[in-house]
């Protein structure tokens, strides 16, 4: 049995490493290359570096990584305090000496243990990549909440700490896109916080507002104001009433001294002339010049989104643990199945027919109880295959008139219509049956376990209810 | 029975001096000024065309071979409902060269957003807005100030033009050279909405179709309608635009006068406009129009009257055959009808009921022979057979109230300075300095 060191020690063959409770702690100093690849061989990073831009770097590369076995890896700050926001929140603690491990030990070791529990499967789509990757990581850190934080640096001008670490700037924007995936998928909840309004070219959001010629465009302009003579009802710039002698205004129409404002003149608004191409206008165009792409946008037309505090719902932290596969929009490709509302609105309408005609149809339910360890097997092309194949099997025991559809990558309705509950059952068992084998077949060392259930639709209840009561167990 | 019997009897023996004797209102103001002096105008305006038709074709190919820059200007409070229409209207137009200036004179609804919207999407040229209301003369000038056009329009945003009255309006400067200013040809577009405005359509038929004919034709034509005139710019500069109203479309006409040019009645130019849909509105509307005679004829510039540096004998006859007809005979009325009571308070109601018979008789022959000498119309004559007595009542009884009331006020109290169409702040000035 290899024995447990109390006390902080360098590795014998490595002096990168310390060992410390039976975890091994590598330290990254500013002089090793970039490279990080080492690392799934050590339990724990520490990086002691002066330079804050070789920091960010291990840091980005480290989180940017799209193996687990990297990017959950707990990362330690020695001696370096002028490193910010957004970063600081990609680390897991900061230490002014090697000693202070032993206070954050228990942190360590915490984020360690549930990592063990995350399953992590090859996920359908990138954006299921992502989604898997900050689940897992809210997970292990136990983050009930992702708080976006303002960063110039970051191409929306909001930085999501484990989100925003996958993108470069310019494709930034789609930190956005996953998450309205995660709402829609019901995997977080959100909270207003802002809005920021992007650019229609390149969706970042580092724009420059500015007031311009509604004419030319530019911004070289000067501003007077418009005079009222109320004796006279001259109106006109304020230049028309300076002379070269005095400070005096005088009416150019009726040669008078203007005197008192509000008393015998008004200025009820301003001109704007261009001093580019010389037109005279009221109102400047507002427009918003992108300092990334230097594209002037029109106000109006800038791409407006949300910026919202997220928290992980309960089923996003049992995604976590079981391992997200596939988002909704995947399943939606698979050919013979349809979208889940496609499915909901048609169990409607076949209630609607059941009250007419006094028929019969069933909603079955397969659950794969086991599919994060099926699907971390298989690459993303031999997912999407296999749901293929299965489905096109299924079909082929099924009468035309049943409809199919994914409530999660795990789970498949089956509305059986016209059709008595007992053959219904039947039919169901010929397909778990078929599906068992196709799964042994295929995952030899796997044992699958298959659930279903079959219930006969009630005229009583609403097609939602139904499917509700259906699912809750494998949910 | 009886009664109908005596009033024929009564016609019968009416004799010339005793019909005018008992007649002389009707003869001297309707049947010598608004029919025997229009229709002779008429035909002199018909001739003046006939004989000058090289001209006016000569000034028709100047006109398009130089096809100047023109400016419409069209200053309001809370219009915005209207631009659009008013924009549509103006894009059908044969004349093309134009630009569109609106101003808004402080509108507190929905005007803003429309008229910046318009000029966004190159439907309006320039858009200028006052926050703070200053009066119709201020949006006015602030519009003219911009201007880049040689010829300058005036318009009421409310109004809808012909598809060539553009064109119509800005080719009398080329048939005269002295000409400062044209008038438009205003007809009532909502002549079937109600009694009162098919009256006014019968009205602005007889004052303005036909009267302004004739008093251009006689070189004495004094009001360049709002709703639609023409300008020239450099004679805008001259004279230094709109001072305050109400009423300065009147007073605009006479600075040009006064100022040496000649003023031109378009008929071909038309323009519709809404007229007041209730006597209410009517009387309101005419009571601000009728304190302007006595503020700008008697008072502003009453100059015009008298032998001074400067002074015109055809400015002199157009004032004063405006001062006659509307003011003097106005009040003779009164007079008149005192005469009656007091020297035949026994013929009071035949001479009511002949007089009746005088008017609409007159009304119906003016329609039919005027009716002639109109090339444009926006509604058929026969349309307003029925409504021809009722003329009576609303020209000799309704306007003369309404008038009389005006000139009264203006004269003892000067009401238009109160007059909340113009701001306060405005007014105060005008009436100090007596403008």
């Amino acid at each position: 049995m290899k024995e447990i060191n109390t006390e902080i020690i360098p590795s014998k063959e490595n002096d990168h490493v310390i060992e410390f409770a039976g975890y091994t702690f590598y330290t990254i100093y500013n002089t090793d290359s970039l490279k990080t690849d080492d690392i799934v061989f050590y339990d724990v990073i520490i990086i002691q570096a002066g330079d804050p831009e070789f920091t960010r770097h291990i840091i980005t590369r480290i989180r940017g990584h799209f193996n687990p076995e990297h990017y959950l890896k707990p990362i330690l700050l020695l001696n370096q305090s002028s490193l910010k926001d957004p970063y600081t929140n990609l680390l897991d603690g900061t230490l002014y000496s090697l000693e202070q491990i032993k206070l954050i030990l228990p942190k360590l070791q915490n984020i360690l243990l549930r990592i063990k529990d995350l399953t992590f499967s090859s996920s359908l789509s990138y954006e299921a990549l992502i989604i898997q990757k900050v689940l897992s990581y809210m997970y292990s850190r136990d983050m009930e909440e992702m708080e976006p934080f303002v960063d110039f640096n970051s191409g929306i001008g909001y930085n999501y700490p484990i989100l925003s670490v996958n993108f470069s700037r310019h494709e930034e924007h789609q930190v956005l896109n996953i998450i309205n995936i995660m709402l829609e998928e019901k995997l977080m909840k959100k909270e207003f916080l802002d809005s920021v309004y992007l650019c229609t070219k390149c969706t970042t959001g580092y724009l420059s507002y500015r007031e311009v010629c509604p004419k030319c465009n530019s911004s070289n302009a000067t501003s007077q104001d418009i005079v009222h003579h109320f004796p006279c009802s001259y109106v006109g710039p304020i230049e028309d009433f300076k002379n070269q002698i005095d400070d005096a205004l005088n009416c150019p129409k009726c040669n008078k001294t203007l005197r008192h404002i509000g008393v015998d003149y008004d200025k009820p608004s301003i001109i704007n002339d261009c001093l580019s191409c010389g037109h005279r206008f009221q109102d400047f165009n507002v427009k918003a010049k992108c300092m990334t792409c230097k594209f002037d946008n029109e106000v109006e037309k800038l791409n407006k989104s949300s910026i919202n505090t997220l928290s992980i719902t309960k089923k996003g932290q049992i995604m976590s643990v079981s391992g997200y596969v596939t988002t909704s929009k995947d399943l939606q490709e698979i050919i013979g199945t349809v979208k889940l509302d496609t499915f909901r609105t048609m169990l409607k309408y076949e209630i609607e027919r059941l009250k007419q005609t006094e028929g019969n149809s069933n909603l079955a339910v397969l659950h794969l109880k086991n599919s994060g360890e099926a699907y971390s097997t298989m690459d993303n092309e031999l997912q999407r295959t296999m749901l293929k194949v299965l489905i096109k099997a299924i079909r082929k025991y099924l009468p035309t008139s049943s409809v199919i559809t994914f409530y999660s990558s795990s789970t498949i309705l089956i509305a059986i219509n016209d059709l008595p509950l007992k053959i219904a059952r039947r039919l169901t068992e010929e397909i778990i049956t078929l599906m068992r084998e196709l799964m042994e077949t295929n995952f030899k060392n796997m044992i699958v376990t298959l659930e279903h259930e079959v219930k006969a639709v009630t005229v009583k209840l609403s097609s939602d209810l139904q499917i509700q009561q259906l699912v809750k167990d494998y949910i | 029975m009886d009664t109908i019997g005596e009033f024929i009897s009564y016609l019968q023996a009416l004799g010339p001096s005793k019909f005018l004797r008992v007649f002389w209102f009707f003869v001297i103001f309707e049947f010598f000024r608004y029919f025997l002096l229009d229709l002779v105008g008429l035909i002199l305006h018909r001739v003046s065309i006939w004989t000058n038709r090289k001209r006016w074709k000569r000034a028709r190919e100047e006109f398009k071979k130089e096809n100047p820059l023109v400016s419409i200007i069209v200053p309001g409070k809370n219009e915005g409902k209207h631009i659009f229409k008013l924009v549509k209207s103006l894009s059908e137009q044969t004349y093309r060269n134009y630009e569109l200036i609106i101003i808004d004179d402080g509108s507190d609804d929905n005007t803003p957003i429309i008229c910046k919207s318009l000029l966004k999407n190159g439907l309006i040229d320039q858009f200028y807005r006052n926050e703070e209301r200053g009066g119709k003369a201020s949006a006015a000038n602030l519009g003219l100030r911009f201007t880049k056009g040689k010829y300058i329009i005036h318009l009421d945003a409310d109004c809808s033009y012909d598809n060539d009255a553009v064109e119509k309006i800005i080719l009398p400067f080329y048939y005269d050279k002295d000409i400062g200013g044209v008038g438009g040809n205003v007809m009532v577009r909502n002549y079937k909405e109600s009694l009162v405005t098919t009256l006014q359509a019968v009205e602005y038929f007889n004052s303005v179709g036909i009267g302004r004919i004739v008093t251009s034709q006689f070189g004495i034509y004094r009001i360049i309608s709002g709703a639609f005139g023409a300008f020239r710019a450099d004679v805008m500069d001259k004279i230094q635009g709109w001072d305050i109203g109400p009423g300065l479309d009147g007073d605009i006409t006479v600075k040009i006068r006064k100022s040496g040019y000649k003023i031109h009645f378009a008929p071909e130019a038309v323009c519709l406009t809404s007229a007041p849909n209730t006597f209410k509105k009517l009387a309101k509307q005419r009571y601000r129009w009728d304190k302007s005679l006595i503020r700008f004829r008697l008072r502003k510039h009453k100059d015009i009257l008298f032998p001074t540096q400067g002074f015109s004998i055809i400015n002199f006859i157009s004032f004063f055959e405006n001062i006659l007809y509307n003011l003097v005979l106005n009040f003779m009325w009164y007079f008149y009808f005192i005469d009656l009571i007091f020297n035949f308070p026994n013929l009071i109601l035949h001479v009511m009921l002949t007089n009746l018979f005088l008017y609409t008789s007159m009304g119906y022959i003016k329609l039919l022979i005027f009716g002639l000498f109109r090339k444009r119309t926006n509604a058929p004559n026969y349309y307003f057979i029925p409504y021809i007595p009722l003329m009576v009542l609303y020209f000799g009884y309704f306007l003369r109230f309404v008038r009389t009331r005006a000139y009264f006020m203006e004269l003892f109290f000067k009401a238009s300075y109160n007059d909340p169409w113009n701001p306060l702040k405005t007014s105060i000035h005008a009436k100090e300095k007596g403008l």
